[in-house]
């Protein structure tokens, strides 16, 4: 699964231990998701999209 | 420990702990054993010693997967464990046919150190835990 995230933390000037440290998950996780090797479960997806305010589907594409 | 999370904390101080205690029982327990020779009942007793905290560190690895609240780090165990398990089962399944079909054996008389899987497979899954740490590390 393709994502915005890398994209979207760019944007609010946040660094992925920033990002990690509000999701309450390791900036390892936060890596993993941006590089596209791990796709997270629903509930931290849905964290992920009230975070940045919008919804899944606009941050993560179903992408090869 | 600073940057750790509170389970992953106390997941490695508990293991370091059951560890520890396994380190300890197993020498004490050659110490007593070539020195004192204990005979009857005793010996299955004190045989059974350093089971505990090889039992303990089993529940140590539940219990972190229980607590760890950050579901990749979950993921990562799991899956190090899944190929500490692999590795565990494809050189002792080998070891056993080399014994049984060739008769290559570590003593005289044979004796298989069934007590070495554990060890065998915290090893292996340390070693993939290595090798996950470092794919996932890397920004491509």
């Amino acid at each position: 699964m393709k994502n915005r995230l890398r994209e979207l933390r760019g944007e609010r000037g946040w660094s992925q231990a920033e990002l990690a440290d509000r999701l309450e998950v390791s900036r390892q996780s936060v890596n993993a998701i941006e590089t596209g090797k791990y796709d997270p479960s629903l509930p931290l997806a849905f964290r992920l999209a009230r975070l940045f305010a919008m919804r899944i589907e606009e941050i993560f594409t179903d992408e090869a | 420990m600073p940057g750790m999370n509170p389970a992953k904390r106390r997941y490695l101080i508990r293991f370091l702990s059951t560890t520890g205690v396994y380190v300890i029982i197993s020498l004490a327990l050659v110490h007593y054993l070539v020195q004192v020779r204990p005979t009857g009942p005793v010996v299955y007793f004190l045989a059974l010693l350093p089971a505990i905290p090889i039992i303990g560190s089993i529940v140590v690895i539940g219990l972190y997967i229980a607590e760890e609240k950050d579901e990749f780090q979950r993921r990562l165990l799991e899956l190090s464990l899944l190929w500490g398990m692999g590795g565990t089962l494809a050189t002792t399944s080998t070891w056993g046919f080399l014994e049984t079909f060739a008769q290559v054996h570590l003593t005289s008389p044979p004796v298989s150190p069934l007590f070495w899987v554990f060890t065998l497979f915290i090893v292996c899954t340390a070693i993939a835990r290595i090798g996950l740490d470092v794919y996932y590390r890397s920004r491509k």
